[in-house]
């Protein structure tokens, strides 16, 4: 702070109240949706603070299952979800940093193109070619199954660009040592690369898996089978249900317990995460 | 391309190393990439019996379309309203921050936990709280005498998506705004205090300027974030409606092609918003790489 | 252990204009402290890499022992380095450091026990044995990239500027153990640095590199008192030889207008003279041909600036000389030396010159 001005200090901090209270506001009304019961919402109006319903709440939905019609139960949405994510992540990460190591430590023919057609991945997110990667998924028998979830999303530019950024930072010499110590590529790998990217590859893994996590179009589009369905895409299923016959309680409860991964792992890990994100630049 | 100057030999290795990467790339974006672009130029009948080659009428018929056309610009609206309320709001926050010392890690902490929330559920909270009949946010509104209700009324729709968008973006922002205040020398802002310049003046004529590299990343991000990402948040809320009102260009793809099932149109449609990412990761490295240079 | 001998060996990188190794003989004796020094840019890391099996080689032969290792992975040829910034493992422990390339070769683990306590020892290394490399010094770090190299027990050691990372006083005490650890293990070792001092005082022959030629092999002393060429002269020695133009006439040699030295059995014409600054003999005297500048005083002796004519010229004194103004510079014949005035290779001057004894075998 150039100078100490108390009212701009007071201004500030009741900006950034204000601005907590508004990025609150959508899930602390959640929360105390979640804590009421069913009458509540037929009255007419919204309650403020949560209500004594709330073990009933979570109790029915973590138990036996809401009774909303639409979707399966949702600890095996959570579970799937998990899967999904958990694969989406190590995926991604495994083979974008065989192949930064690839095209960092070895000279080969088809070097330029291949990190070329890796580059373009990022100019196709998935929402602009739905029907043909559908198609794709459809034909090699991959619809209804976690493969099909999580293989088509594995490719990452961005992941394969920050290892790559990251492996030039090692210094040439680490690598001439290692082989006159007489690792070979693969060992070099192991003892070397891989514990030094320890740092960039649990930041990855924070973003990474609320990425994953987070995934709705692709789930959506390729489970007809209440199996497989996941958290994030079950709970529109479920409140599509609920706009008929509103189950709010159990719709916002079984919301909170979507978010609560993902926001953990932010919270819990922010630096981690702060550098994940800032560092991969998009 | 930069190397290690010295690398390992081998012919087979690295293509081993690169072969999952590769082949996800060309079985799943590629390859799908390119049956788009050949489907554009196709008509196929309803019940997928046959097949035509239509050449360009896919496209021309597109932008002949008053609907595609409106789609067009709802989207502008959309990405605008979004990028600008939620850049907008994340710099106050950052700025504010910015003053703090002791406190900005617990702010920085309230304020960027949002980044986690799917963009799917962003769009269910904010539609819960608009629900015309026990709302919230309605109830409110009702109580200055603005009459609310999304499903009927297209401008309102548009309003919550816009706000559930911006929610959701702003933790992203807040911290890069935060990183690009931080990365500007102290001296740089005491040698304007210096100068008898005050808080408001030394933001406007000192930290902003210096600021835009950021602003001007955030931008394509922002704009990227809102033609694509904020897919789930629509259809978990207003699902396009009413009518068209939020069928932003990427829901229009989807409805003509996985509802609507009429496959050329959807296919143009994509090649389209293909060339318009193109378009943004293109001027995205440009300015990346010119910022490498500073 | 094993002698490394060069054949005619060529680097040319990929896109490069000009080679950076032009053809390089080099016969390094088993147990030789070769030094390979010249300017940055001659091309000594290159050639050192090419040995190491860092860079393949374009064009010649290496051999290694009786092996020639052209086509052998670093890790084959029986050599350890030590490089400019360590490249220690920063996520390895010093002990850790130091057994990664024996555990690669499959060394018993008692062996490997015993080869680094015995190495930490010489290094005075111990206490750091578990310590990660970024919580030690940069001497301590320096020493423990050398027991990387030492517990190997390779056929050659190969130092690229190994000390240039170090501040004037640890490297002129890291030079002195570099020394005695040679005269211990007497391992073969190629050592690159571009510090002529550093060259000099370690090499047991020195080889002067210039835009990837050697422009001359031989030892230290021999290269400090006939230098083959105005490069090689003007490389060695600080405060650095005078390289001036004169004339030889009459078997004077001639500067401007004033007879430096006399006696000359060489060609008329135009040559480069090389005077080393404390070989010139200067005396007070009005009208003298040396005009002085200016002087700095080292301690011990004194670097007097002047000028001869339009020529500067630099002379080292002792603390005893008398200076003036004007003063009287001249030459003992047999300090003398003609360099070709274009060509710069020396030209020999039938004067006999006695060959000095040699400090290094009366000393070993
Ligand atoms: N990997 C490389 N690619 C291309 N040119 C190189 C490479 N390494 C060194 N050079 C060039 O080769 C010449 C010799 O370099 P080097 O052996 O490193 O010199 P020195 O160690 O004597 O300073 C220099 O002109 C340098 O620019
Ligand atoms: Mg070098």
């Amino acid at each position: 702070m150039v100078e100490n001005r108390p009212f701009l200090t007071f201004l500030a901090h009741a900006v950034l109240i204000l601005g907590v209270a508004f990025v609150a506001l959508p899930v602390w009304i959640a929360f105390v949706a979640s804590t009421h019961d069913q009458s509540t919402f037929l009255s007419g109006s919204m309650p403020m603070w949560p209500g004594d319903n709330i073990w009933e709440t979570y109790g029915t939905i973590l138990g036996t299952g809401a009774p909303v019609p639409g979707a399966p139960p949702l600890t095996l949405m959570l579970k799937n979800s998990l899967v999904m994510a958990l694969i989406i992540t190590v995926g991604k990460i495994a083979i974008s940093i065989l192949s930064a190591f690839a095209i960092v430590y070895f000279r080969f023919p088809g070097r330029v193109l291949i990190f070329c057609l890796i580059f373009v991945t990022l100019m196709l997110p998935v929402e602009v070619r739905i029907m043909p990667t559908f198609k794709v998924v459809a034909d090699l028998g991959m619809l209804n199954s976690y493969a099909g979830l999580s293989i088509p999303l594995i490719a990452s530019a961005t992941a394969t660009f920050l290892f790559r950024q990251f492996f030039l930072t090692i210094p040439e010499e680490l690598v001439e040592a290692a082989r006159i110590d007489g690792a070979g590529p693969m060992k070099f790998f192991r003892d070397m690369v891989l514990p030094l990217s320890q740092t960039n590859i649990a930041a990855l893994f924070v973003i990474l898996f609320i990425y994953g996590w987070n995934q709705y179009l692709w789930p959506m589009l390729i489970t007809t089978d209440e199996k497989f369905y996941t958290v994030v895409m079950g709970i529109k299923r479920m409140s599509d249900v609920a706009d008929s016959d509103p189950q709010w309680n159990f719709v916002m409860g079984s919301a909170m317990l979507a978010m609560l991964p993902p926001v953990l792992v932010v919270i819990f890990m922010q630096r981690l995460f702060v550098k994940g994100l800032v560092e991969q630049e998009k | 391309m930069q190397t290690k100057r010295t690398t390992f030999r081998s012919w087979w290795l690295p293509y081993l190393l690169v072969a999952p990467q590769l082949a996800i790339t060309l079985v799943f974006f590629i390859w799908p990439a390119g049956q788009a672009v050949y489907q554009s130029f196709l008509r196929e009948d309803p019940f997928g019996l046959s097949t035509t080659w239509v050449g360009l009428r896919n496209y021309i018929r597109l932008f002949d379309s008053a609907e595609y056309l409106a789609s067009f610009e709802t989207t502008v609206i959309f990405t605008v309203c979004t990028a600008t309320l939620s850049m907008g709001l994340s710099l106050l926050l950052a700025v504010a921050v910015d003053r703090m010392i002791r406190t900005a890690s617990v702010y920085t902490t309230l304020v960027v936990w949002p980044y986690a929330v799917a963009p799917a559920i962003a769009g269910i909270l904010w539609w819960f709280m608009f629900n015309p009949s026990f709302g919230i946010l309605t109830y409110v509104l009702e109580m200055v005498g603005y009459d609310w209700n999304h499903r009927l009324n297209g401008e309102d729709a548009m309003t919550l998506v816009v706000l559930a968008s911006a929610w959701k973006q702003i933790s992203y922002n807040f911290l890069f705004f935060v990183a690009g205040l931080q990365s500007i020398p102290m001296s740089l802002r005491e040698a304007a205090a210096i100068d008898g310049a005050g808080p408001v003046k030394r933001f406007f004529t000192v930290v902003f300027p210096l600021l835009s590299p950021t602003t001007f990343f955030l931008l394509v991000v922002n704009i990227n974030y809102t033609m694509f990402d904020t897919f789930s948040t629509i259809d978990a809320s207003t699902a396009g409606g009413p009518g068209q009102a939020t069928t932003i260009l990427v829901y229009k793809v989807y409805e003509d092609g996985v509802k609507g099932l009429n496959l050329g149109s959807s296919a143009a449609q994509s090649v389209i918003l293909m060339s318009i990412v193109i378009a943004l990761t293109f001027i995205q490295f440009r300015f990346i790489e010119r910022r490498v240079q500073y | 252990m094993a002698g490394i001998k060069l054949s005619a060996v060529k680097k040319i990188y990929p896109g490069a204009a000009e080679p950076a190794v032009k053809g390089v003989d080099l016969d390094i004796q088993d147990g030789e402290f070769v030094v390979l020094v010249g300017p940055s840019g001659c091309g000594k890391s290159t050639l050192l890499r090419m040995i190491a099996g860092l860079e393949t080689v374009s064009d010649g032969e290496i051999a290694i022992g009786d092996k020639v290792v052209n086509q052998m992975e670093p890790a084959e040829r029986d050599i350890a380095m030590v490089f400019q910034n360590y490249a220690l493992y920063p996520h390895m422990s010093v002990r850790q450091n130091m057994s990664y390339g024996l555990k690669n070769r499959k060394m018993p683990k008692a062996e490997i026990a015993r080869r680094i306590d015995e190495a930490a020892a010489v290094l005075e290394i111990t206490p750091y044995l578990d310590r990660k490399p970024r919580a030690l010094s940069g001497g301590q770090r320096q020493r423990v990239a050398m027991g990387r190299a030492i517990v190997r027990d390779p056929a050659a050691f190969l130092f690229d500027e190994p000390l240039s990372n170090l501040d004037a006083k640890l490297r002129l005490h890291m030079r002195g153990e570099i020394k005695q650890l040679h005269q211990r293990l007497k391992t073969t070792s190629v050592y690159v640095t571009h510090d002529q001092l550093e060259a000099m005082t370690l090499a047991d022959r020195l080889v002067v590199l210039n835009h990837g030629r050697i422009e001359q092999v031989g030892r230290p002393l021999d290269l400090y008192r006939r230098p083959a060429s105005t490069f090689v002269a003007g490389f060695l020695g600080a405060p650095a030889m005078n390289l001036i133009e004169a004339e030889v006439s009459g078997g004077a040699l001639m500067l401007a207008g004033t007879a430096l030295a006399r006696g000359l059995q060489a060609e008329a014409g135009r040559v480069t003279a090389g005077i080393r600054p404390e070989a010139l003999r200067l005396r007070p005297a009005p009208g003298g041909n040396f005009r002085l500048d200016y002087v700095e005083e080292l301690g011990g002796s004194r670097i007097v600036h002047g000028h001869i004519g339009a020529q500067r010229i630099i002379a080292q004194t002792d603390l005893a000389q008398e200076l003036s103004a004007e003063m009287h510079a001249e030459l003992p014949l047999e300090e003398l030396h003609l360099f070709h005035a274009t060509e710069g290779h020396r030209l020999s001057m039938g004067v006999s010159q006695p060959a000095a004894a040699d400090p290094q075998l009366v000393g070993a």
